[in-house]
């Protein structure tokens, strides 16, 4: 009997062992060192290597190589969470005083591209450059996320190598933000201004040369902390300003990866049909689609007209007409799988917009002759829209929606340079937009995109019971009584509807099959490092 | 001769001066600036920091000392210092203008050599099916946007042998076939539907010159048809085809912004459009500039040229 037992176990282990090894036969492979890839960049680097003075991707994500955080995102997870931060410059770290200080151990063994040592000292000019301290030894240019960091009292260096963040008040989603590709670390030593034009960084490349709108190319840091890391030799990512030409560079492989976020659905179909052994990752994004309404200015300070709005647009209508089937449902938070603090989709369909089309149409129709919007008095808006084509697919779409619950909107379409001015100072009445989020965090989302003042909360939405929620959850150490928390602000966000999401974008991430060890992750902002990637060519 | 050369050169640098006043004005006409687009990325608006880059851009000068700084600064060979990459502009726009000057030069030369000979063939065979064959693929040439057509180059390439030319830049020294596929194949792009509207005017000059009666003093002579075309009939039509090659030169080197584009070329036009959406005013008056001087010299090189290709021309001056 036992040893009938003892079989069954190693005939177990073994056909565990091998179904794994069919499985997984990237895992299974020794990783091979050598070797550069070439990475697709859509535009070329909007503010050279200042991520701390960026929100874009076209500056943080050719970054990251050169970079280390404190903390980052496991680069072999796709689902990003608290349980999926993993030191890099610090060694550990320690939550004290109920999560009122955060202490990280930092490594001893990290130098500088230039060869200096890397010490507590940098970690605190950082963050206290980007939380604007008062004794701050810099200052950016321009400081998109200092209310990520506005709960910090005090940063210490009481050693070289351990650094102390003391909060006012418990604040977990502080190890989130820092794990953000939006979070390296900078050196102390080199002026702040100078990341527009060159990268000192600590990470596992540093930058060979950076031809402007042509290409970054980044050699192996041979003195990198991580031993036997990176796998490459180098990196090149080259800027492809014309779509069709970067889809065909990819195909043709002059391109080994596609930049994140780049491959919808379509794409990912003619791609496939092209090249076979090409590998797709579907993944979200965590960008949404939504819809920005005024909310001091009529007729969009009266919450029926913003409920009815929110009605009126078909979401599944939406993702399959402007997506192609390329986004799925979702409220403020990525849903689940995707995030971790996503509402179910269960819970989704009790939300206004999300049930049956023709439902919800009425609905809507209901609410706007309640405010008085009739066929004889109807509401004519102009609808706000980026010049581009991803957000006027969207906007097109949003606009027949409105039109047929009597609902006049006209595209108004505002280039770049002109959309986040006149949203930040109101000078619209409703908008098509796309928020995307540095890390799935409610901290993150929350204080930027629904506070008052924020200067991204575009509709200038300001409940004080909201802001008390905000603060309730943020300060919540019990894991699911925060998530409760968290899903009845969404909720409640989507009642309100000063910013109904619409959906979420989902992204077919593709590389070709030589490359090895590179996982997409469900968040465009947080990856590729590029530290244990291969090739097998 | 040496009056007329001075005179065209005083009108260039008269056109030059207007032009700066054009294009500053103009771009300060645009709705928004550098501080709008530094903050587009940051997604956000804060006015201390607006003011603080505005200085530290100069930006916030009265418009008439921004203006005469350029204009000093230009004069010295100081083209200022690009907002985006702050760096110095002639650093970013030196190594585009080859580029772009390589192209246009290259696409003239493959409309030169499509155009005038089916022009000519065009029109000695007037009327027959030849001509008309001849005429169909001007039009389709006029008809299809280079852009469009260099697209379908690449799809073409890309669909049927799994290849498109080098995406990064390849200098001549470097691989010299990997660069003559990657700017001959945009150059036959561009040349086509250049090529196009130089084989109609050929032909239409030719048609006309060909009815003169020194042409039919000509053929009465017993001269050869090699002769009376080429010699005779050619050399006096060409004036306007000299004209329009002048023209589609100048045309090209701000015109090629979608096939630079299409084909990933580090080229003055691609890096224009950028440094516009980016509100660089440095890059873009700088290259604004330069390309206005292209249009002025090689029209004024065209205007020397009809006096030597025409001898009425040089003789009435």
């Amino acid at each position: 009997m036992r040893h009938a037992a003892l079989v069954t176990t190693i005939a177990g282990l073994a056909l565990g062992a091998v179904t794994a090894l069919t499985l997984t036969p990237a895992i299974a492979q020794a990783p091979k060192s050598g070797g550069t890839l070439n990475v697709m960049l859509r535009e070329d680097l909007a503010q050279g290597f200042a991520t701390h003075e960026t929100s874009t991707v076209a500056t943080s994500t050719p970054s990251l190589p050169c970079f280390s955080n404190l903390v980052f995102f496991d680069q072999s997870k796709k689902n990003e969470s608290m349980d999926s931060v993993v030191g890099e410059l610090a060694e550990k770290w320690s939550w004290q005083d109920n999560y009122k200080n955060l202490v990280f151990f930092l490594r001893k063994d990290v130098k500088w591209h230039d060869g200096k040592p890397f010490t507590s000292k940098d970690v605190k000019y950082t963050f206290d450059m980007v939380r604007e301290a008062p004794d701050a030894a810099a200052k950016l240019r321009i400081n998109p996320r200092k209310d990520w960091y506005a709960n910090v009292e005090h940063i210490e260096a009481p050693d070289p190598y351990t650094v102390v963040f003391r909060l006012k008040r418990p604040q977990p989603s502080l190890l989130l933000m820092l794990a953000s590709g939006y979070s390296p670390v900078y050196a102390a030593h080199v002026p702040a201004a100078s990341y527009r034009t060159g990268c000192v960084g600590t990470g596992p490349f540093k930058v060979k040369e950076w031809r402007k709108g042509e290409f970054v190319e980044y050699v192996k840091n041979p003195d990198f902390f991580v031993k036997g890391r990176p796998y490459l030799d180098g990196l090149k990512y080259i800027v492809i300003v014309e779509r069709g030409t970067r889809t065909a560079a990819l195909q043709s492989g002059q391109l080994d990866v596609a930049f994140p976020g780049e491959t919808g659905r379509t794409s990912m179909e003619q791609l496939k049909k092209a090249v076979p052994t090409m590998v797709f990752q579907p993944v979200a994004q965590n960008v949404s689609d939504n819809i920005i309404m005024n909310t001091k200015k009529p007729p969009f300070d009266n919450p029926k007209v913003r409920l009815a709005v929110s009605y009126a647009i078909d979401r599944r209508g939406l993702i399959q007409a402007a997506h192609q089937g390329g986004a799925v449902l979702g409220a403020a938070m990525a849903p689940k799988p995707y995030g971790f603090w996503g509402m179910l989709e269960k819970d989704l369909l009790a939300l206004p917009g999300y049930g049956k089309a023709d439902e919800m149409k009425d609905q809507a129709r209901k609410l706007l002759r309640e405010a008085g919007i009739t066929p004889q008095n109807p509401l004519k808006v102009e609808v706000g829209v980026r010049a581009i084509a991803i957000y006027l697919d969207m906007a097109s779409f949003v606009v027949n929606e409105l039109k047929q619950v009597g609902i006049e909107g006209t595209l108004k379409q505002v280039e770049t340079a002109q959309w986040h001015p006149m949203a930040t100072r109101g000078e619209y009445q409703m908008g098509a937009n796309l928020t995307g989020l540095g890390t799935d965090d409610p901290d993150a989302n929350f204080y930027e995109n629904y506070a008052c003042g924020s200067p991204r909360n575009y509709s200038q939405y300001c409940s004080e019971e909201m802001m008390k929620a905000f603060e309730r959850q943020s300060q919540e150490l019990d894991i699911k009584k925060r998530v409760a928390m968290v899903i009845d602000i969404q909720k409640r966000l989507e009642q309100d509807a000063p910013r109904p999401i619409l959906a979420q974008r989902l992204d077919y991430f593709a590389h070709w099959s030589h490359v090895k060890g590179l996982v997409a992750h469900n968040n465009v902002y947080n990856f590729p490092r590029f530290t244990d990637v291969w090739r097998d060519k | 001769m040496k009056n007329y050369v001075a005179q065209r050169l005083g009108i260039a640098i008269l056109t030059l001066l207007g032009m700066s006043i054009v294009i500053f004005v103009l771009l300060r006409l645009a709705p928004g600036d550098i501080v709008d687009i530094l903050f587009s990325t940051g997604g956000y608006v804060n006015a201390d920091e607006r003011k603080a880059i505005m200085k530290e851009l100069g930006i916030d000068k009265p418009l008439v000392t921004q203006y005469l700084e350029w204009l000093r600064n230009f004069m010295v060979g100081d083209l200022g210092k690009s907002y985006r990459y702050d760096q110095p502009a002639w650093d970013i726009i030196r190594p585009l203008i080859p580029v772009t000057v390589e192209l246009a030069a290259l696409s003239i030369l493959v409309a030169v050599c499509l155009g005038v000979p089916t022009g000519v063939i065009s029109a000695v065979r007037q009327d027959t099916g030849l001509d008309y064959v001849l005429r169909v693929f001007s039009l389709a040439g006029l008809s299809m946007p280079a852009f469009w057509l260099g697209m379908v180059i690449i799809l073409g390439l890309v669909s049927w042998l799994q290849w498109i030319p080098p995406v990064t830049y390849v200098g001549p020294r470097e691989n010299f076939w990997l660069h003559a596929v990657q700017f001959g194949l945009p150059a036959l792009a561009v040349g086509y539907r250049s090529s196009a509207l130089i084989m109609r005017i050929t032909r239409s000059a030719l048609l006309e010159v060909m009815r003169e009666d020194y042409i039919r003093t000509a053929w009465a002579k017993g001269q050869s048809e090699r002769v009376v075309i080429w010699r005779h009939a050619l050399k006096n039509a060409i004036l306007p085809v000299v004209t329009v090659i002048g023209i589609e030169f100048a045309f090209l080197i701000g015109g090629l912004v979608v096939t630079e584009n299409v084909f990933n070329l580090p080229g003055v036009a691609r890096f224009l459009v950028q440094a516009i959406l980016w509100r660089d005013y440095p890059i873009v008056q700088n290259l604004v500039m330069f390309i206005a001087v292209v249009v002025i010299f090689s029209n004024l090189f065209v205007d020397m040229l009809y006096g030597f290709l025409d001898p009425r021309v040089r003789y009435g001056s």
